[in-house]
């Protein structure tokens, strides 16, 4: 196979050229002069560096970044994967369904999904409603403006991305390794967490890098459903630059995501390696 | 600041005019920079407003066309000015950002020759702008949770959390809070600049965990009085008094201790259209368009004459009418001029600790 594409890459390789002019033209010529600004404005050196790195406060804007983006990944993970399991490997119109329910949310508008997301969680929100309606609470509950709901947001716009990776996973296993595992004696649970769990474990790699990822440059959603203490990077980003008129220091902040971001991506290459993650639909 | 700096903010410009080129191709390009003018506000409803009253109006007299570019934003600026390619010709400029922008030469110098400035109360003419609009920072309430007459009437009662319990809002900025702070320690009006920080900060911290939601936009206050999530915030009194006025919404403002702010005209440096810049400024701080500016958005004219055009009804409203202006503190612009900056990174390190 490999020999293959390199021999097709040989011949065909002049069809990136209009990808390969746009990528270091829009992106890669930006990105040098904004390296060039974080080392030298105000002053030429590290210093912003430096301080990004040793400021109580930007550390605690990473780990909160961290903590969001992981705790995302982590419930879109456990409410994707069984959604997942049944878009490929069940048939019918509920499946069709389904279908719908995950991808019409994913062509709107994010802006208009995080509004929802206000309406429905404030203080006279329908959840509030039913919850002081039920007599569950005197008042009414503080869901807005939490971790939990930048959690919720989040999970919402990401949810499709995930499922969608671990279903290009699925869909390759041959489920005939299955029907093997239980004329083999497998009770079909046994058979599931055996055979399937791990087969679909580059999808789940893929499916959380590209959610995890994501998630930590994330700027609207936790603007908007955040409160205090939810500040993410690129908010704080924006704020160096567009408030503060802090170019250098916005700069060096968006380069450490920036590097932090390619070392969780190399980690995941050690662990499962490039093919497998991006590889994981190919025999679909 | 560094060559590289420069260099990179040269090659944003760069692109800047890539796009002027692609936006005028197909006009004889010098008469279309004559006949045009750019100017960048605030954009919302004051944009809105500014369409009706100024834009229009001035474009009908003097052939001009203007082109708006909304919101006001300094980075922005800045790298126009730095990079010698500048496509706002007037912009509306905030109070506490018209000396740093001095400092940092962002300006053109205006011929105050070919300005008609008779009219206009001269504290608000300097020789890079002319301040055209009075707006207030206010204590604002949801009328859902208090009826006029209850509401907390100064700074220290709202941050009186025992006697006032509320969901509080307030904006994520050093400038106006640390005045509202130190007022609500009982600071009077004369001993409030210079601020001491310290104690402005100290004061704050009391009601620290007690705010619900910091904004930075006045659209987030505005949606969320609206919808009724909260119940106290600050609020520009232009917003608030059209959301109670025209979208009838169940809010009001105090105007007691509020803080009065000036916007201005300013032209930045290296503008294209300087000679219509200054038409422009001629044209919209005659009295009859100031009036007309204040009738649809409750900002205080500086033209004297403007007054004497207005209904009693809309003066009550304005930050600069006599009965307001005595109850309100005057923001000054010359304290932030050296400690903006410094004030607002220590309160974005306050507010995430």
């Amino acid at each position: 196979m490999a020999p293959q594409l390199r021999r097709g890459g040989g011949r065909f390789g002049w069809l990136l050229l209009p990808f390969l002019a746009l990528f270091a033209l829009l992106f890669m010529v930006p990105l040098v002069q904004l390296a060039i600004v974080s080392v030298t404005d105000p002053v030429p050196g590290l210093s912003n560096y430096t301080r990004a790195l040793t400021t109580p406060v930007y550390w605690k804007v990473f780990t909160t970044t961290f903590n969001v983006a992981a705790g995302v990944t982590l419930v879109a993970l456990v409410l994707g994967y069984p959604t997942a399991y049944v878009l490929a490997t069940m048939r019918g119109r509920w499946v069709a369904v389904l279908w719908a329910l995950v991808l019409i949310p994913f062509w709107t508008s994010l802006l208009v999904r995080t509004y929802a997301w206000m309406v429905i969680l404030g203080r006279r929100g329908i959840v509030n409603q039913v919850v002081q309606g039920l007599g569950l609470s005197d008042g009414p509950l503080d869901l807005l403006f939490t971790r939990f709901s930048v959690t919720v947001g989040m999970v919402y716009i990401l949810l499709p991305f995930m499922i969608l990776c671990l279903y290009a996973g699925m869909r390759g296993i041959d489920t005939s390794l299955l029907l093997a595992a239980e004329n083999l004696g497998a009770t079909p649970g046994r058979a599931f967490l055996r055979i399937f769990v791990p087969l679909s474990l580059p999808g789940v790699v893929s499916g959380g890098l590209i959610v995890f990822i994501s998630a930590l440059g994330y700027y609207i959603t936790p603007a908007l459903l955040g409160g205090r203490t939810d500040m993410m990077v690129a908010l704080l980003i924006d704020e160096q630059i567009s408030q503060l008129f802090n170019w250098g220091m916005g700069a060096s902040l968006a380069f450490i995501l920036l590097f932090v971001t390619l070392g969780v991506f190399l980690v995941a290459n050690r662990v499962v390696g490039f093919d497998r993650i991006l590889g994981a639909g190919r025999e679909a | 600041m560094s060559v590289s700096r420069r260099t990179f903010l040269r090659s944003i410009g760069a692109g800047a005019a890539a796009v002027t080129a692609a936006r005028e191709f197909g006009f004889p390009a010098r008469a279309h920079a004559q006949k045009t003018l750019v100017v960048c506000g605030w954009g919302g409803t004051t944009t809105v407003a500014q369409r009706e009253v100024y834009f229009r109006p001035f474009e009908k007299e003097t052939g001009i066309k203007i082109i708006e570019a909304t919101p006001t934003n300094y980075p922005k600026l800045k790298a126009m000015v730095d990079s010698g390619n500048v496509e706002w010709d007037v912009v509306d400029t905030a109070d506490r950002m018209i000396f740093s922008g001095v400092r940092e030469n962002l300006f053109e110098k205006l011929d105050l020759r070919a300005l008609d400035v008779k009219k206009i109360d001269p504290r608000y003419v300097i020789d890079v702008g002319v301040g055209h609009k009075a707006w207030s920072t206010l204590l604002s309430y949801s009328t859902r949770k208090y009826t006029s007459g209850n509401n907390p009437k100064t700074w220290a009662e709202f941050y009186d959390v025992q006697k006032f319990p509320a969901v509080r809002c307030m904006r994520a900025a050093a400038f106006d809070n640390l005045e509202i702070a130190l007022m609500a320690d009982g600071v009077p009006f004369d001993k409030i600049y210079p601020i001491d920080v310290d104690r402005a900060f100290k004061v704050m911290s009391r009601i620290k965990s007690h705010v619900k939601v910091w904004w930075s936009v006045d659209a987030q206050p505005v949606q969320l009085l609206t919808d009724g999530e909260i119940d106290l915030t600050t609020l520009s009194a232009a917003r608030i008094i059209a959301l109670r006025d025209k979208e009838g919404a169940k809010a009001d403002c105090e105007w007691n201790q509020g803080i009065v702010h000036m916007d201005w005209w300013t032209v930045p440096r290296g503008a294209k259209n300087k000679e219509g810049a200054l038409q422009f400024i001629n044209y919209v701080m005659q009295a009859k368009p100031q009036a007309a500016m204040s009738n649809q958005v409750p900002f205080g004219p500086t033209n004297r004459d403007a007054l004497a055009l207005l209904e009693p009804t809309v003066l009550k409203n304005l930050p600069t009418s006599p009965d307001n202006l005595k109850r309100q503190l005057v923001s000054d612009r010359n304290w932030y001029a050296e400690n903006l900056t410094k004030a607002e990174e220590r309160m974005k390190a306050w507010l995430l600790s």
